[in-house]
């Protein structure tokens, strides 16, 4: 078996970080967003800006009069939507065409990251957790580790774990039985090697199993987590692994989440989902969808 | 209600494929309606022989009073909304409901919960629905924690339900 490091340095096209994620993630951490430095990376990317745009005169927000300019969109959105569409656009493309490995239909990898996105976001404002930008950047590349092992020699020994005899045993620990670690600490040691914030790559880390005390425990992993149980009862993202996972007690707990407060956010993320694609793509998430 | 179809050069088949959330009834004996990725989702097939009309639904949560106006916008989305939809939907191509088969698969569950069940009570609220409407469920593969795919031959009306070790026909049996 190899070692993380290893496939990170086998695998011949690591995923690569787009530059305006890097840009923006650095921006997140800071006290104060700066709009001008928003509106400059919007300008000098066409897909932003015609997602943008796109997004400034959508119905979705309730917009009567066209807009075919930057500044007066970034004025109309207000700076969560319009990181969140930057983010959500820019990231895509990492996701574009996997997940196979792990018997996803083409999308459906993808659907689940803006699914746990919306999702972390939403719990994120629930807890009352200050940064539901970054409980969303961290739902979107939670799973990132799986674009690795798609890409890697591992890849068809993930197929073990995938017919793990074992029902109840979690993918995670089928994952590590075939191939020495799982796809979370994987994507971590991806996130590092971006040189993101290591309480992202904690996020992506520990999203399957967030620390429930001490010096590791935090709250963005709890959102996380959480996030990524609501996506599998959604229908998101669910490939061979099924639901073989657990929701830890104390983020069920500290969240007050029962079965009623978990199908009303399921059927939330949902609709927030079929919006968002609406406007980036202009299709529903259901037609898209595996 | 979408159509997604991919033809199989080799049995000239066409796939359609039912999302989540979503129907889909066909009376074209080529056609094999296909849902992906169900957890604790359940889909559920109803086909009548004679006519060789089916139709299958992807739904994912129990019932729409959760959201009456989310129930209003997608009603496949709950199974109260969505199952008599999916039967309507074949009688208005002719089927009859005395000459149904109803098949059902999906229902899985988180690991070690005994708090949330969400696949279980999919699973109970569409029995009830069925019991109340004098509905038998021919073929059944639900619970577990396993992720399914299920098909439906709408040419013989065999139902396959497949997870990533194993493949199994539930109906015929």
């Amino acid at each position: 078996m190899a070692g993380i490091e290893s496939v990170l340095d086998d695998v011949e096209s690591l995923p690569v970080l787009p530059a305006v994620v890097a840009r923006l993630t650095t921006m997140l951490f800071q006290e104060d967003v700066n709009q001008a430095e928003i509106a400059q990376i919007i300008r000098q990317d066409e897909s932003i800006s015609v997602a943008v745009l796109r997004c400034a005169n959508s119905s979705m927000y309730g917009v009567t009069a066209r807009t075919f300019n930057i500044e007066q969109s970034i004025v109309r959105l207000g700076m969560r939507p319009l990181l969140r569409i930057v983010l959500d656009q820019q990231i895509a493309s990492l996701f574009e065409g996997m997940g196979g490995a792990y018997h996803m239909r083409r999308g459906a990898l993808w659907r689940s990251a803006q699914g746990g996105a919306i999702a972390a976001e939403e719990f994120a404002e629930r807890m009352g957790f200050g940064e539901p930008e970054l409980a969303f950047l961290c739902g979107l590349l939670r799973d990132v580790g799986k674009l690795v092992i798609e890409r890697s020699a591992e890849s068809p020994a993930i197929e073990r774990a995938l017919r793990h005899p074992g029902c109840d045993v979690s993918f995670l620990q089928a994952e590590r039985d075939a191939i020495g670690f799982d796809h979370a600490m994987l994507g971590a040691a991806l996130a590092r090697k971006w040189k993101l914030p290591e309480r992202i790559a904690a996020a992506v880390e520990y999203h399957h199993e967030p620390p429930a005390d001490g010096a590791e425990h935090d709250v963005l992993i709890d959102c996380v987590h959480a996030a990524d149980i609501i996506c599998l009862w959604a229908g998101l993202g669910v490939g061979g692994d099924g639901l073989r996972y657990h929701l830890a007690e104390h983020v069920r707990a500290a969240m007050s989440l029962d079965r009623r407060s978990a199908e009303r956010m399921i059927s939330v993320v949902w609709a927030r989902l079929r919006v968002l694609e609406e406007i980036l793509h202009g299709t529903g998430a259901t037609e898209r969808s595996a | 209600m979408s159509r997604f179809s991919t033809i199989l050069p080799e049995t000239r088949t066409v796939h359609r494929v039912v999302s989540v959330a979503d129907l889909a009834v066909d009376d074209d004996p080529t056609v094999t309606l296909i849902t992906y990725a169900l957890g604790s989702c359940i889909g559920v097939t109803a086909y009548d022989p004679v006519a060789r009309i089916g139709g299958m639904l992807h739904f994912m949560l129990p019932t729409a009073e959760l959201n009456e106006e989310k129930a209003m916008a997608k009603p496949a989305m709950f199974a109260d909304s969505g199952v008599p939809m999916l039967f309507h939907a074949c009688y208005g191509l002719g089927a009859r409901k005395e000459r149904m088969i109803v098949c059902a698969a999906g229902g899985a569950e988180i690991l070690s919960d005994s708090q949330f069940r969400i696949g279980a009570r999919n699973r109970t609220i569409l029995r009830r629905l069925f019991w109340k409407n004098s509905v038998l469920i021919s073929g059944e593969d639900t619970g577990g924690a396993m992720s399914r795919t299920m098909s439906l031959n709408l040419s013989d009306g065999s139902v396959i339900v497949r997870n990533a070790s194993m493949e199994r026909v539930i109906w015929p049996e």
